[in-house]
């Protein structure tokens, strides 16, 4: 496929790359030269130096063939506008814009694009490890307002339910229990043992209150 | 009628001052603090705001749901069409109007960014140096419809084309009507039978072609010698 990767910073360098590893074109654009030093040595695609919001850039870039673009420079007016254009007058079929100050994404998301708050994320990410080295991401939705998360019962919550252990807790959702290896549905009624792993589609705030309610003893 | 700018450099500051004195009620709003505190001393302490004007909560703290119009004139084209997209988009603004910094940009300053009237700064400035150098001692006194009609005045010079016929014969462009004639400091409004007389002054309204045109009949029958430049002859 023909993708567009406008912006060639760390994050646009990597995309680049990537993309070229799975087989995609790739154009990359940026307005200055030295930042297609970034790229690795090895990506074999397109650069074009050039103020992303000229025309003749954009279809020189190829734009009117493009199965996508992703605009990732660390301006979020630029990467909404870039997108917008892509989207709305070149009727790209897939647009990607990075959210760079976690405080303008509201901006982005105004136009109606889809977003990777790249910063945001990662802070939160760095934040959660910090805060509880036990939990496990296993999967981020969106720019991971929900996420689903592995948790280890401890022996404190052995022999409880699942129904019990959840009922205080209204944004946990159970997605699976594994024990020794096999995984099933989870219901609440699920005797838990200590050591199994559960999996819960959660938020930010809700796997805070699983973590301290963990952390407390079952009432008996 | 309430105006709020987006972005407080020279455009912005100066747009600020002008409508102020025209009584407008008028927002300015800026975060970069080596601009602010220039802007302090030019304008009223309640007219800036304090912030960055892409941020939604910013531009509603400043009112910009009671305002008429937007004018966004920051630095930064990208800037520019984001606030006039949310202006309309997220808050029903009437009317924005937006500076384009690079003319490379401006096919972008229209409907697709809920932009209403764009002015391309650097295209604004050619025309009119292209035009002064183009027209002799005709002197453009203002512009309207940005910049696309003129309102000019030239004095008529001896052996002109034009002195002596009739206005209505004067083959006049259909874009140019001459509005007003002033001899020996005497204003008077020109009619088909009028003529033109050496040294009169002519204020006329006139698109591009018309101004061209109207150059053409006033203009002396030769190229006045360069002042001061060294004869060749």
């Amino acid at each position: 496929m023909n993708f567009i990767v406008v912006g060639c910073g760390r994050v646009g360098a990597e995309l680049s790359y990537r993309l070229f590893k799975s087989g995609h074109q790739i154009i990359v654009v940026d307005s200055n030269r030295e930042s297609f030093n970034r790229l690795h040595p090895d990506f074999r695609g397109r650069t074009l130096e050039g103020d992303c919001l000229a025309e003749n850039v954009l279809d020189r870039a190829g734009i009117t063939e493009a199965n996508g673009l992703a605009s990732v420079t660390n301006s979020d007016t630029l990467n909404a506008v870039v997108a917008h254009t892509a989207r709305s007058f070149y009727k790209v079929p897939v647009v990607v814009a990075r959210n760079y100050d976690p405080t303008l994404r509201v901006v982005i998301e105004s136009f109606g694009l889809q977003t990777v708050s790249s910063t945001f994320w990662g802070a939160q990410r760095v934040e959660e490890l910090l805060i509880n080295p036990s939990q496990r991401m296993i999967y981020s939705a969106g720019n991971g307002e929900v996420e689903v998360y592995e948790i280890i019962i401890p022996e404190t919550w052995s022999g409880s339910t699942l129904g019990k252990l959840l009922e205080p807790l209204k944004q946990c959702f159970p997605v699976a229990v594994s024990r020794a290896g096999r995984s099933a549905l989870p219901e609440l009624g699920t005797v838990l043992q200590s050591g199994d792993a559960l999996n819960i589609s959660t938020t930010y705030d809700g796997i805070g209150a699983l973590t301290a309610r963990l952390s407390e003893k079952a009432e008996a | 009628m309430f105006v709020l700018i987006a972005g407080g450099g020279r455009t912005g500051a100066r747009l600020a001052s002008l409508l102020l004195n025209e009584n407008y009620k008028v927002r300015l709003i800026e975060n970069r603090r080596n601009l602010l505190s220039l802007l302090h001393q030019e304008l009223p302490t309640e007219v800036i705001y304090e912030g960055n004007p892409i941020d939604p909560t910013v531009l509603e703290a400043a009112g910009i749901r009671e305002a008429h119009a937007v004018a966004s004139v920051t630095s930064d084209d990208s800037m520019n069409l984001t606030i006039s997209f949310l202006a309309k988009k997220m808050f029903d603004v009437p009317r924005t109007i937006a500076r384009v910094n690079n003319p490379n940009n401006a096919w972008l300053f229209d409907e697709k960014f809920n932009v209403d009237v764009s002015l391309n700064q650097a295209d604004v400035l050619a025309h009119l140096i292209q035009e002064e150098m183009s027209l002799g001692d005709m002197m453009t006194l203002f512009k309207i419809r940005r910049g696309r009609y003129s309102v000019v005045e030239e004095k008529i010079p001896a052996g002109a084309k034009a002195i002596g016929t009739l206005l209505k014969d004067m083959a006049l462009a259909e874009h140019c009507v001459i509005a007003a004639i002033i001899r020996d400091g005497v204003m008077t409004l020109p009619r088909g039978d009028s003529t033109l007389r050496e040294n009169d002054e002519i204020i006329a309204v006139a698109s591009p072609e018309g101004a061209h045109r109207l150059a053409e009949l006033l203009s002396a029958p030769v190229h006045p010698e360069r002042s001061g430049g060294r004869k060749t002859s």
